[in-house]
């Protein structure tokens, strides 16, 4: 299978065999421009094994990931030192797509499925990772057994399909390198409670069939469900190892990423908070018979829905049910093709999304939407560029009405950043900042905005169940000192039924229900269609 | 036949050879991101060759072997100076800048080679014509548009259907997942310069042929001219690059044949009219007719 030209072994210290393992991390050590991201993790991976890596934002799982994969230098990061061997070679300093030859294989975060190729031809440069040519001609075969909806949409382009089907499209296109160690980067990221299920199974799958994998995961409930062994990272370091029976039984992990112990997001003690800027009165907004097409495709039919001044309301559904979509037509990114929306006494639509941000509706992004080499002071100024009066001229030449604006903007910008506990990370760029605070810049940037409703786009996707109590606390506490509206998308159901006033479910762009969290919870409808309980149903009713 | 026809399939035949140094620059910036100005050096550089060597070569020899000559010369500048400022962490902005000053040494140089001589191609046909639905038309421009149009039929066949497609297009779309994938990324690209500098000095044969004098020191500002053609069309599209191609061969020709109705606009007006034309795009089209818009799912 390896052969000896396509990896060349370590010239420091020759091959060797540490134990029994087929990807051994020995001291391994990395930094991001001088930031220390790995400080000594030791992993050792077996064949036919699945390691599961836990652990919170910034912890260091997905640096581990990228450095095995020779990613880390393209994120501007660099190993420092420690070993990376793959059968008692070494990968370090190896081209990614080498060590992808090698058989070390990674899924990227987010999918990264090559959108304008058709789903056949993703698949088919998946097949460069092999290591001989010979297999190329049918080795979408097991990948289309595994995935038979790939099969039915072979010809269709990647960016077309659902969610979902992206994810399996990620995993199926590195099957096809026939990896020895397969590296998931939160495959569960942003889909639906049902396919996270079906993506746990999918791993089950792949592994009895020999193939090692590592699996880094928010998910911890399904990561140690279907793991073998797991490691908890904790700031660039492993804090816990052992069985992924023997961890799902450790308190620590039950209440910090299970987040069983707390049952839903605990919203009880609020620190009281200032308000930082002045204030204007949150408005009830009045969604009315919205219809949406984009071409042929009806993405949004006939939904109507109301969010009463200074409530939370939570948007529901399977991918691709139109959850985005109602959130672009709030915003004015997209023009309803008939239907109404009010915010207050103003008609949104056909208002210029500029129009409509000057109203006082803000939103946060499903895919970060900040700026990586700016600082998070930076990113967070521009949020407030809307609100600031030293024009091009004034601001060009310092006058000193536009410095004193410009402290004052940054007062203003830090008190937003100190209520959503960033104040310590303004100077840093955002680039280096973990995914899970990112998304807190993201909050932190629409808040500057001074929203009277703040629309939420997956607040937590990406994070664990600590975090995403974080979340949810600094969420209510924001709401209650500033008296805003909030309008969230969200898949994690603790986090929408422990904050949400009230829910509406979309599917297939139709509202299939609307009502307080415990009625939608148990409407039959959205329990087929979202939250994949219909075995457990039919089994009750038998 | 009316002198519109004429100029049109003259436009048209012109607009061929233009598609095809385009398309070079299009597949440089798609596999790379390098807005690649040197591209006009090195098709003087094939076009240079090709005058020097048909003598001894034989046209056709000596069109391989610029095209070999070209293709190295480009893959050298990926190999060596892209590649080395991009590691050091060089941006979109620095390499674009860094092409122009492989095209000012390269063109500094050619000048200097070529002095005050106008230097003939040695394409076979001379300078016979021919009739094309009753319209004459230079024998070499009926053999140019042959050749282009098969060039980028076989481009194209293999852009979408061969193993190598497929890595470019993976790499284009996504380089960090795509080296995950094991394509090596650093032969996709020196592949990509190789190509562009091949069809740049088979483009600049045909160029300087008839109705051209032949290579003169004025030929690397004419091949410029392909780079309005390459924008226009969008950066990044091929087809684009195709419909660029035939727009500018077009237009200029028919500033040039129609000088005397338009002469109130001034004389040599047919050297500006791509650039003329670029703006009027730009303007319409930031993005090029067929080049992706900057959108992102929101």
């Amino acid at each position: 299978m390896l052969s000896d030209e396509r990896v060349s072994p370590d010239r420091k210290a020759g091959p060797t065999h540490a134990g029994t393992g087929l990807l051994c991390v020995r001291d391994l050590q990395a930094s991001y421009g001088g930031v220390r991201a790995l400080r000594g993790v030791s992993l050792t991976v077996s064949d036919g094994e699945i390691v599961a890596v836990l652990g919170s934002n910034g912890a260091g799982k997905s640096t581990l990931l990228r450095a095995v994969s020779g990613t880390l230098a393209l994120q501007g990061g660099r190993i420092d030192g420690g070993r990376i061997e793959l059968a008692g070679h070494s990968l370090i300093g190896l081209d990614p797509a080498e060590i992808a030859r090698a058989g070390v294989v990674q899924v990227p975060e987010g999918r990264r499925i090559f959108a304008e190729l058709t789903v056949e031809e993703n698949l088919r440069a998946g097949a460069f990772g092999r290591a001989r040519r010979d297999g190329r001609a049918n080795a979408a075969e097991p990948v289309f057994e595994l995935f038979p909806r790939l099969h039915e949409r072979r010809r269709q382009q990647a960016g077309l399909l659902s969610g979902g089907e992206q994810q399996m499209l990620a995993i199926g296109r590195a099957l096809m390198a026939s990896p020895r160690v397969l590296l998931l980067d939160e495959p569960s990221l942003g889909l639906a409670p049902r396919l996270v299920d079906k993506i746990g199974e999918t791993i089950r799958r792949i592994n009895s069939d020999g193939i090692a994998v590592v699996l880094v995961e928010q998910n911890a409930a399904m990561a140690l469900q279907i793991a073998d062994r797991a490691v908890v990272f904790d700031v660039g370091q492993i804090a816990l190892e052992g069985t992924a029976s023997e961890l799902a039984a450790s308190d620590d992990v039950h209440e910090r990423y299970l987040g069983l112990g707390a049952g839903g997001p605990q919203v009880g003690e609020v620190e009281p908070l200032t308000p930082v800027t002045g204030r204007r009165q949150a408005q009830a907004l009045t969604v009315s018979e919205v219809t949406v097409r984009f071409g042929g495709l009806e993405a949004l039919s006939g939904v109507s829905l109301n969010v009463e001044a200074g409530s939370t309301h939570a948007l529901i559904g399977p991918n691709g049910a139109g959850k985005s979509t109602l959130l672009n037509v709030l915003t004015g990114v997209y023009t309803a093709a008939s239907g109404s929306v009010r915010y207050g006494d103003a008609v949104l639509t056909g208002l210029r999304p500029s129009r409509i941000a000057a109203l006082g509706i803000s939103r946060t992004f499903q895919n970060l939407a900040l700026s990586p080499t700016s600082s998070v002071a930076d990113n967070l100024l521009l949020g407030r560029h809307r609100l600031t009066k030293a024009g091009f001229v004034s601001a060009g030449l310092r006058l000193p009405s536009a410095r004193r604006e410009q402290a004052q903007q940054e007062r203003i910008v830090a008190g937003i950043a100190a209520l959503l506990d960033l104040d310590s990370q303004l100077d840093h760029p955002l680039g280096s900042l973990a995914y899970g605070d990112r998304k807190r810049v993201e909050l932190a940037r629409a808040l500057c905005a001074e929203p009277t409703l703040l629309l939420l786009d997956e607040p937590v996707a990406g994070m664990n169940a600590e975090e995403s109590q974080r979340m949810a606390r600094t969420i209510v506490q924001v709401r209650e000192t500033l008296g805003i509206s909030v309008v969230l998308v969200e898949h994690d159901m603790a986090f929408v039924m422990g904050l949400a006033d009230r829910v509406t479910v979309l599917d297939f762009g139709r509202r299939i229900a609307d009502g307080e969290p415990d009625e939608v919870q148990r409407d039959p409808e959205v329990l087929r269609a979202y939250l994949g309980f219909e075995e457990s149903q039919e089994e009750s009713q038998t | 036949m009316s002198q519109f026809t004429e100029l049109l399939i003259s436009g048209l035949s012109l607009g061929c050879i233009y598609a095809l140094i385009a398309m070079g620059f299009v597949i440089v910036f798609k596999a790379t991101k390098v807005v690649n100005f040197a591209h006009a050096s090195v098709l003087w550089l094939g076009a240079y060759l090709v005058a020097r060597w048909h003598d001894s070569l034989g046209f056709f020899g000596a069109v391989g072997a610029a095209a070999v000559i070209c293709a190295v010369v480009a893959a050298l500048c990926d190999v060596v100076l892209v590649r080395a400022l991009r590691r050091r962490g060089g941006g979109q902005d620095a390499l674009a800048i860094l092409t122009i000053a492989i095209n000012i040494v390269l063109a500094t140089e050619l000048s200097r080679l070529v002095g005050t001589d106008i230097l003939p191609s040695g394409a076979p046909w001379g300078s016979d014509v021919t009739h094309v639905f009753g319209v004459v038309v230079p024998q070499t421009r009926v053999a140019a548009a042959v050749v282009a149009v098969v060039l980028m039929g076989l481009f194209w066949v293999a852009f979408t259907r061969s193993s190598w497609g497929v890595a470019m297009r993976s790499a284009a779309s996504d380089p960090e997942a795509a080296a995950l994938m094991g394509i090596r990324l650093s032969r996709v690209a020196a592949g990509a310069w190789a190509l562009a500098g091949a069809l740049a000095a088979i483009g600049g044969a045909f160029f300087t042929s008839f109705p051209a004098p032949g290579v003169d020191n004025a030929t690397g500002l004419l091949a410029l001219t392909a780079i309005p053609a390459a924008v226009l069309g969008g950066l990044d599209s091929t087809a684009g690059a195709v419909v660029g191609g035939l727009v500018i061969g077009v237009a200029t020709t028919f500033a040039a044949g129609y000088q005397d109705e338009i002469s109130f606009l001034g004389r040599g007006l047919s050297q500006v009219v791509p650039y003329i034309a670029l703006l009027l795009v730009l303007l319409w089209r930031p993005s090029g007719l067929f080049g992706t818009r900057e959108i992102r799912r929101v």
